[in-house]
């Protein structure tokens, strides 16, 4: 046997392998895919097909590609394109959601990147619009336009609107009333921090003698904070404090830097979840607790009784258990009203034919303005219209029915997240506040750092 | 003669050069590229600003402390995965019975998809861990993954538990190739079994060795899907890899110009690394 030889291809061999393992790791720093979960839906020969077709009538074959965030509705909204594009056969759609614990802003870019552009896809707000402002078609003469009241103001930039709002949502501390009730604690005395801490220290006391053991075997504690979803504390849990110095989301935007002179209160907020939350006594393991534990494995089995979190999560808790979704309802957060907004937008891409946007645009219009739609999107999707004309449509959840209540007296305040600098909510201040949660950073740091942070941004 | 050996010769290495160009070679240097420029990743304009980026990298210590944690992480999990990879091939190979049926059963893990495997452990830990620990009142075993010691320790079990099998197929193949005239030859002798495995097992086992450090340690630096499912950097960023940092840098952060000049500075360092190391691993394989 030749033993140099093999050693020598062997060695080859080896090297080879060295060199390519190495390079890849460059390569795919390079053009990073936005991770498995991202499947492509789109069809790239139909696409560039149609480019060329891009001047004739609608009633030649058309491909419209959403890549869209809701988790939520991916189901209800496929149905609802299925239904679409039998009365439009000549329409196709794709449909992709990536969303939920997944964050759809790099998801979105790594689409771009890779090529493959969505026709349709969401926007979230005056940074996503300026971000994106070359692929964002101007939808000012779209019929909906004038029933959108103040909704648009996010995504206007020179008076022309680049997005259509998905809903109104809005987000509290959500609550069953079955167990406050059972606990003998009236939420209408909730009004500030320190009447939550009253109300919420009655329920824990009645809880932890027993007393509500026979009724609500699960519960073992008031509340649930899932410090690991960064969105829920850097983006819904500081806005209820940032909002009182920024009103509205482009304050926020143009703002160079952040004063957050009520720190104090966001902080006894969070200490007040904490306080109450299963984990108390080792604040850390809050950091692994997520969405499904909070909602699913959290409210919807009657294990906590309050959360904060939005009427999204009424399809969840239905899902487990009807009788609890029904019986829940908002408490106010930081005063006596509740942060009501747009979450995100939908955006028609102005890089593609003519044709594709006319189709992107003719489904959106179907779905927020025809009868058809109207019940889809108030009773399948479970959202808040964010239009007028939806009278005859009112909410069928009880959280979009609590919304509406605050609605209707006023008691709202606004979401400002969208406008906070780039990832500034979820990887600085949340991840901060895991770091606080962890006892690895003080409150003092966790905002003097935000703020720097956010000045650097800003610069 | 000659001529027609180097029309063979292109003809078998000119498809795969040309692959490796397209998707290596070119992505790394339009990478080196925008490393000089301010990209956000998605504007046409593209504006050149010089070595400012890497000024930057420089000065970003929470770049320095994902590098730190991932180097941390690679050592302990090459050990662990060849260490226990090639007990597996060790107890494959010693004539056990069904060890056909357990050679497959310990590949199996690696044929399922970092992602979901990420997922699935994560439920374990998080989950499983924490129903066993209540039941039976043991507090070590509550809120894994929500600190950096047993997020570290859940990654380490992860990459081991996938990994250790792959590494188990190439060691099997190295033992294999010992010759019986050699084992013969120490059983004459008297040799114990301790003795033939430190003096004729691992010296002859070497080359695998080589190629298994290597692959542990180029996978272990540049992981990013158990990364980001299992742990997803979190709590507090403190088990953010490197590959994850960057991903982040630049698609979160939209500054895809900085997250491009941390890739190359990645890129050299783990270069160094795993060349170091080749050289190394070479000088100790002897020579039939």
């Amino acid at each position: 046997m030749n033993m140099k030889l093999s050693k020598t291809i062997r060695g080859l061999v080896t090297t080879t392998l060295a060199a390519s393992m190495v390079l890849s790791m460059a390569g795919c720093a390079g053009k990073t895919d936005g991770g498995d979960t991202t499947a492509p839906a789109a069809t790239e020969k139909t696409e560039e097909a149609k480019e060329e077709t891009a001047e004739t009538k609608t009633s030649e074959p058309v491909t419209v590609d959403i890549f869209q965030f809701k988790v939520e509705i991916a189901e209800e909204l496929q149905k609802a394109i299925d239904l679409y594009t039998s009365k439009n056969p000549n329409v196709t759609i794709n449909l992709t959601t990536v969303g939920g614990g997944d964050d759809y802003g790099a998801a979105l870019k790594a689409k771009f990147q890779s090529g493959q552009e969505p026709t349709i896809y969401n926007v979230g707000g005056p940074q996503d619009v300026k971000d994106w402002m070359e692929k964002l078609e101007d939808l000012g003469d779209q019929p909906w336009v004038g029933t959108a009241g103040g909704t648009l103001g996010a995504v206007t930039v020179d008076g022309k609107p680049y997005g259509m709002p998905l809903a109104v949502e809005g987000y509290g501390v959500v609550y069953n009333k079955a167990i406050f009730e059972a606990a003998g604690v009236d939420p209408s005395t909730v009004k500030d921090i320190a009447s939550m801490d009253a109300a919420f220290a009655a329920i824990d006391a009645k809880i932890k003698s027993g007393e509500l053991k026979e009724k609500f075997p699960l519960l073992e504690a008031v509340a649930e904070l899932p410090a690991k979803e960064t969105w829920v504390t850097g983006l819904h849990s500081s806005n209820i404090f940032i909002n009182k110095e920024f009103p509205t989301g482009v304050d926020a935007f143009n703002a160079k830097e952040i004063k957050f002179e009520n720190n104090a209160d966001f902080k006894a907020y969070l200490d007040l979840m904490v306080k109450y939350s299963p984990n108390a006594a080792s604040p850390q393991k809050l950091n692994a607790v997520d969405y499904a534990t909070q909602v699913g494995q959290g409210l919807a089995i009657e294990r906590v009784a309050a959360i904060q979190q939005g009427n999204w999560v009424f399809g969840d808790v239905n899902n487990v258990d009807p009788a609890v979704a029904e019986n829940l309802a908002f408490l106010p957060v930081g005063g006596d009203s509740i942060p009501l907004g747009v979450p995100m937008y939908w955006a028609v891409n102005k890089g593609k034919a003519d044709a594709e946007k006319q189709a992107a645009k003719d489904f959106l219009n179907w779905l927020y303005t025809s009868d058809e739609g109207k019940d889809i999107v108030v009773n399948k999707f479970f959202f808040i219209p964010p239009f007028t004309g939806f009278d005859n449509y009112p909410a069928k959840d009880a959280l979009g029915r609590d919304i509406m209540r605050y609605q209707a007296e006023g008691k709202t305040t606004s979401w400002v997240f969208m406008g906070y600098p780039t990832a500034w909510g979820m990887d600085i201040l949340g991840v901060n506040i895991q770091k606080y949660l962890a006892g690895e950073m003080t409150w003092d740091k966790v905002i003097s750092e935000s703020q720097a942070k956010w000045a650097e941004a800003r610069k | 003669m000659q001529k027609g050996a180097k029309m063979w010769f292109w003809i078998f290495v000119g498809p795969i050069l040309f692959a490796f160009t397209v998707v290596l070679v070119i992505p790394t240097l339009m990478g080196i590229a925008y490393s000089f420029t301010s990209w956000n990743g998605i504007a046409s304009k593209i504006e050149y600003v010089g070595f400012e980026n890497y000024i930057k990298v420089f000065k970003d210590i929470e770049f320095f402390t994902t590098f730190w944690f991932t180097a941390k992480f690679a050592v302990v999990s090459i050990i662990s995965i060849n260490l226990v990879g090639f007990l597996l091939a060790l107890l494959v190979t010693s004539g056990l019975k069904g060890s056909n049926f357990l050679r497959g059963a310990f590949f199996i893990p690696n044929l399922i998809g970092g992602l979901v495997l990420g997922f699935i452990w994560q439920f374990i830990f998080t989950k499983g861990f924490d129903a066993i620990g209540a039941k039976l009142g043991i507090e070590f075993l509550r809120g894994w993954l929500s600190t950096e010691a047993t997020g570290f320790w859940g990654l380490v079990i992860l990459m081991t538990w996938q990994m250790a099998g792959y590494m188990m197929v190439i060691y099997i193949s190295g033992i294999q190739n010992i010759p019986d005239s050699v084992l013969e030859a120490a059983a004459i002798d008297g040799a114990t079994n301790w003795q033939v495995l430190k003096d004729i097992t691992i010296p002859l086992v070497a080359p695998a060795f080589t190629v298994g450090i290597f692959l542990t340690l180029s996978n272990s630096f540049k992981l990013y899907d158990q990364n980001l499912s299992l742990t997803g950097g979190g709590p507090g960023n403190s088990t953010q890899m490197v590959a994850m940092n960057i991903y982040n840098t630049a698609f979160k952060f939209n500054t895809f110009g900085l997250a491009q000049s941390k890739a190359v500075i990645f890129l050299v360092v783990l270069a160094a690394v795993a060349l170091t190391q080749m050289y190394f691993s070479k000088k100790r394989e002897v020579e039939m």
